[in-house]
């Protein structure tokens, strides 16, 4: 009786796990299939590598050129992962460290808390505050990668400390007995020991945060203000996501266009996919050697 | 108890991934009476399209009290937007009733609807070039031509002092809506006439956030809607298009030609039900409602 129901269990998990996979590769077919008429069409050169997006059949010659768009995503991305590497680096070792664990357990909520803010009130919040704070210190329009960066790396924050936070708390429980008996600070051990021995963990949050910093729309949508333009720092630029949310709803099903937005989540996809595959072979790598 | 406890979550884990197979799976069918109209497309109709529907219901609730021909099924006015694109599109592939628009009905739109078109047009919106009341232009010049608007769009007039010289040294801050959607398309066909708009501008997902730019920045410029810019206007001051102010009397006969027409399509005979729904929505009460959402009924 035992056994039939172990094999039953067995059963389920095999076929929901084989669903979620199955899943994935739906996905990425359904992806391709759709982006097939604008890659035959346009060329899957012109669609990466192309700098003009007029996507309309009224514009005399439509141009679906992706890679201001990429280039705004990726600019945004690493810009916001870098601020809050900053930020939540120092944060998760001020957590691990200076707390005891009691007020560690209680002020983690909170952190986590952040996670669960919906976009669209970090959007708002970014309009009003960053945005505006951008065009009082004399931008005409504060609509900017900068602006968009920083709505970015306090969305992506909760993410890095909790990763981080999970490394230092156990360095802490093994670092803590030794450092008090031979007498060095806790901030020494903090520094010198707790901090360098966590990089790898740190590297592996990164990513994750990175992850998550690609794929969001409605904030970044809310604050950069969606041209088309080579992205600089304090100039506008649109990402692929945003791009998406603003012309799938008006562009005309079955046409080219629309076509060459599916392109360009099939895009974001793949670059998705290769960041979350390269950082989890580099963390089997860094597990087998033993410094995770 | 351990036992037992084991198995409640097996049951659940399997209801769950039935579930899956099954959650699609209902549908009901009182005597083939659909007792839900649905809308889709448009963003700018579906805000109207939804309160007309939702004063529908609350004045009938059942639809056996609209006409006693039809059973006591509960109202359903159900309003999807996502955009004029999708307006016909999901017309033609039968997933909504109506397809909502906020342009002209493309040739090859009208093309997949096939024989059962029709097209019944509610209202008209125009789009008004506007700016922050705070910038010192509004004193100074009441009117643009399309030409000057059409330079300070394609960005060849960069500078508000290039405008006009006793205006500030301060970049032009162009607001417009997504290049594919409705308002891009009438002020294309209207203004830009095959100019490309300026890659520097900001693209608003909505017409409420192009106006809120506008009501905030004082050296921004967009082509807010007749609609939001009403409801904008102590903060907004729009500009006279080629003399022609835009005024609803100069909308509706067409001498103020930034604008274009709201209105959805179907591609079959209505329906009884739908009948009497979309009479409600060219009676006075949908009119009304037209007029409170900023736009300027057509009838």
């Amino acid at each position: 009786m035992p056994k039939t129901k172990d094999r039953l269990w067995h059963l389920m998990a095999a076929m929901l796990a084989v669903l979620s996979v199955g899943l994935l590769l739906f996905l990425v077919a359904f992806l391709l299939h759709q982006s097939l008429p604008a890659i035959r069409a346009v060329g899957l050169r012109e669609l990466l590598l192309g700098t003009e997006w007029r996507p309309v059949i009224y514009q005399d010659a439509p141009q679906y050129g992706l890679f201001h768009m990429l280039l705004s995503t990726v600019y945004v991305s690493v810009l916001a992962v870098l601020f809050a590497l900053v930020l939540g680096v120092g944060c998760a070792l001020f957590l691990a460290c200076a707390v005891g664990d009691r007020l560690r357990a209680l002020l983690v909520p909170y952190i986590d808390l952040l996670a669960g803010i919906p976009s669209v009130v970090y959007g708002f919040v970014g309009l009003y505050v960053v945005v505006r704070t951008m065009e009082r210190l004399g931008r005409a329009a504060g609509e900017s990668i900068l602006a968009g960066s920083i709505v970015l790396s306090v969305m992506i924050l909760p993410y890095m400390i909790s990763a981080c936070l999970h490394t230092m708390v156990q360095l802490r429980h093994r670092f803590e007995g030794v450092s008090a008996a031979l007498g060095v600070s806790r901030w020494y051990m903090a520094a010198e020991l707790i901090l360098p021995a966590s990089g790898k963990g740190i590297l592996v949050s990164t990513a994750l945060a990175a992850g998550r910093a690609m794929g969001e729309t409605m904030a970044v949508m809310m604050v950069m203000g969606n041209a088309v333009t080579r992205p600089t720092l304090l100039g506008k630029g649109e990402t692929i996501s945003s791009l998406i949310a603003l012309e799938m709803g008006t562009a005309e099903v079955g046409s080219l266009h629309f076509s060459a937005l599916y392109t360009a989540g099939l895009v974001l996809l793949v670059l998705l996919l290769a960041i979350n595959i390269g950082f989890s072979l580099l963390r089997r790598k860094l597990n087998r050697e033993g410094v995770l | 108890m351990k036992h037992a406890k084991s198995l409640a979550a097996f049951v659940l884990a399997l209801a769950m991934l039935l579930s899956l197979f099954t959650a699609c799976g209902q549908k009901s069918n009182a005597d083939n009476f659909r007792a839900q109209i649905h809308f889709c497309g448009s963003t700018s109709l579906a805000p109207v399209i939804a309160s007309i529907g939702a004063s529908f219901q609350e004045e009938y609730g059942t639809w056996d009290k609209v006409d006693s021909r039809f059973p006591a099924q509960a109202i359903d006015i159900a309003v999807t937007s996502g955009g004029s694109g999708d307006g016909p599109s999901s017309v033609a592939d039968g997933t909504a009733d109506f397809g909502m628009l906020a342009r002209g009905v493309k040739d090859s739109e009208k093309a997949a609807l096939g024989e059962g078109y029709a097209e019944y047009l509610v209202a008209y919106d125009a789009l008004t070039i506007s700016v922050n009341r705070a910038n010192p232009i509004a004193g100074k010049l009441d009117n643009l031509s399309t030409d000057t608007i059409r330079k300070i769009f394609s960005g060849e007039l960069t500078y508000w002092d290039e405008l006009d010289e006793s205006l500030e040294h301060k970049e032009i801050v162009l607001v417009i809506r997504d290049l594919s959607g409705g308002a891009a398309e009438v002020f294309e066909k209207n203004v830009m006439q095959g100019t490309p708009i300026s890659a520097n501008a900001i693209q608003s997902p909505s017409m409420g956030a192009l106006a809120a730019k506008i009501a905030e920045n004082p050296y921004a410029i967009g082509y807010a809607g007749y609609g939001v810019y009403q409801m904008n206007e102590a903060n907004l001051f729009a500009f006279q298009v080629n003399g022609v102010a835009p005024t609803e009397e100069n909308i509706l006969n067409g001498s103020y030609t930034i604008q274009r027409p709201v209105q959805f399509v179907t591609n079959r005979p209505l329906t009884a039900a739908e009948q009497v729904f979309v009479d409600y929505i060219f009676s006075d009460t949908g009119r009304a409602i037209v007029r409170e959402n900023g736009y300027i009924p057509a009838y």
